[in-house]
């Protein structure tokens, strides 16, 4: 031990080149995920935002006496919120499994 | 035994020891089915654990080599998702998360088991906890910065209350997507395999027929039960990488 390196530094030296010798995280792609499950994940982030929205909406009528307002207005906020869950979700999915670049592209009305 | 296929979700108490007296309506605090399998899945887990890491060899056995793909496989799940920083603080939590997640999906795979996972409450328990140390960690390690979550950069300011409010609902969403997709995939799976598997007596007392036409609905109940294997792991999988990503808004918030 000749260089004077606090331990944490040799360890994340360490840790570098053994992930260099191992080609870096090869074995670390995620499974795929069934159709069914994506299908689930979507539209389990839709309906939870819905479901929130709703229920702050109706918390703020029961506080405020507001009459039906709050539940109505927290339910178009919470679909709101789910369209952005959903979009959300599939970005972070897209980015995950990138689509092949030899699929062939869907037709457009417009050409 | 009944056809019934909800009938594999009531929590008896097989083992019948109440632990305590409650006070009032509440009855007394059983040690049922669902605690039964919860306390086996954190038992098997660790002693797998204990039992394969005994050796501790620099040439691996089977067992350790089992175990430590596992590790690996978190690990670097964990670093992809949340950096180094995230290995640091969470990567225990979240190893903790996915093997006990994994061992009792796997141990309700069982016939006549119970599966943990297949009571909201417990996912719920898992999903706030996993929000509540977002929300503490975050809060602790960045101050009043955590909330810049809430506000995204590069948005004019007549629409921004719009999108704070959508911000804020879409982050109180997470717990309850988090526990109900673990809780539904696995509930809709041990439903689905239910009825199939109630089909084969059905149709196998009509006579000779019947024999050779329950073998319909056995071969589906097998297939569903490949898939659910695969729906146990998976779950647990998911489960832990959305862990792995809402912690990475408490170490980094702001998009």
């Amino acid at each position: 031990m000749a260089d004077r390196k606090p331990p944490e530094d040799a360890l994340s030296d360490l840790r570098r080149r053994v992930a260099e010798a191992r080609g870096e995280g090869a074995s670390n792609a995620p499974p795929p995920q069934s159709a069914a499950g994506l299908a689930l994940r979507f539209g389990g982030e839709f309906g939870a935002a819905i479901i929130v929205g709703a229920l702050l909406g109706f918390g703020a009528d029961y506080f405020l006496h507001s009459g039906p307002w709050g539940l109505m207005i927290g339910f178009g906020l919470g679909f709101a919120a789910g369209v952005v869950n959903v979009v959300r979700t599939a970005q972070a999915y897209n980015r995950a499994h990138p689509p092949s670049p030899n699929a062939p592209s869907i037709p457009d009305d417009e050409d | 035994m009944s056809n019934d296929p909800i009938h594999q979700f009531h929590t008896n108490n097989t083992v019948d020891a109440p632990i305590a007296q409650l006070p009032g309506p509440f009855g007394d605090l059983a040690f049922n089915d669902a605690a039964l399998f919860m306390v086996a899945a954190t038992g098997l887990t660790a002693a797998f654990f204990w039992w394969a890491m005994r050796p501790a060899a620099l040439v691996p056995g089977r067992a350790q080599v089992v175990a430590e793909t596992g590790y690996n496989f978190i690990h670097g799940m964990v670093r992809d998702a949340a950096g180094d920083e995230g290995v640091k603080r969470f990567f225990p939590f979240v190893f903790t998360l996915f093997l006990w997640i994994f061992a009792a999906n796997m141990l309700g795979m069982f016939p006549y088991f119970f599966t943990p996972t297949s009571q909201i409450v417990v996912t719920a328990t898992m999903a706030l906890m996993v929000f509540f140390t977002v929300i503490v960690v975050g809060i602790a390690k960045n101050g009043f910065k955590f909330f810049k979550l809430f506000v995204p950069s590069g948005v004019p300011w007549y629409i921004l209350w719009f999108v704070v409010i959508i911000e804020v609902i879409s982050f109180f969403s997470r717990p309850l997507s988090h526990a109900v997709r673990l809780w539904a995939n696995i509930l809709a799976g041990h439903l689905v395999l239910k009825v199939f598997a109630g089909f084969v007596p059905m149709i196998a007392t009509a006579g000779l027929v019947g024999i050779v036409g329950a073998i319909l609905p056995l071969g589906m109940t097998v297939g569903l039960y490949a898939l659910e294997f695969l729906v146990a792991f998976l779950q647990a999988y998911v489960f832990a990488l959305l862990t792995c990503i809402y912690l990475n808004d408490a170490l980094h918030p702001g998009h």
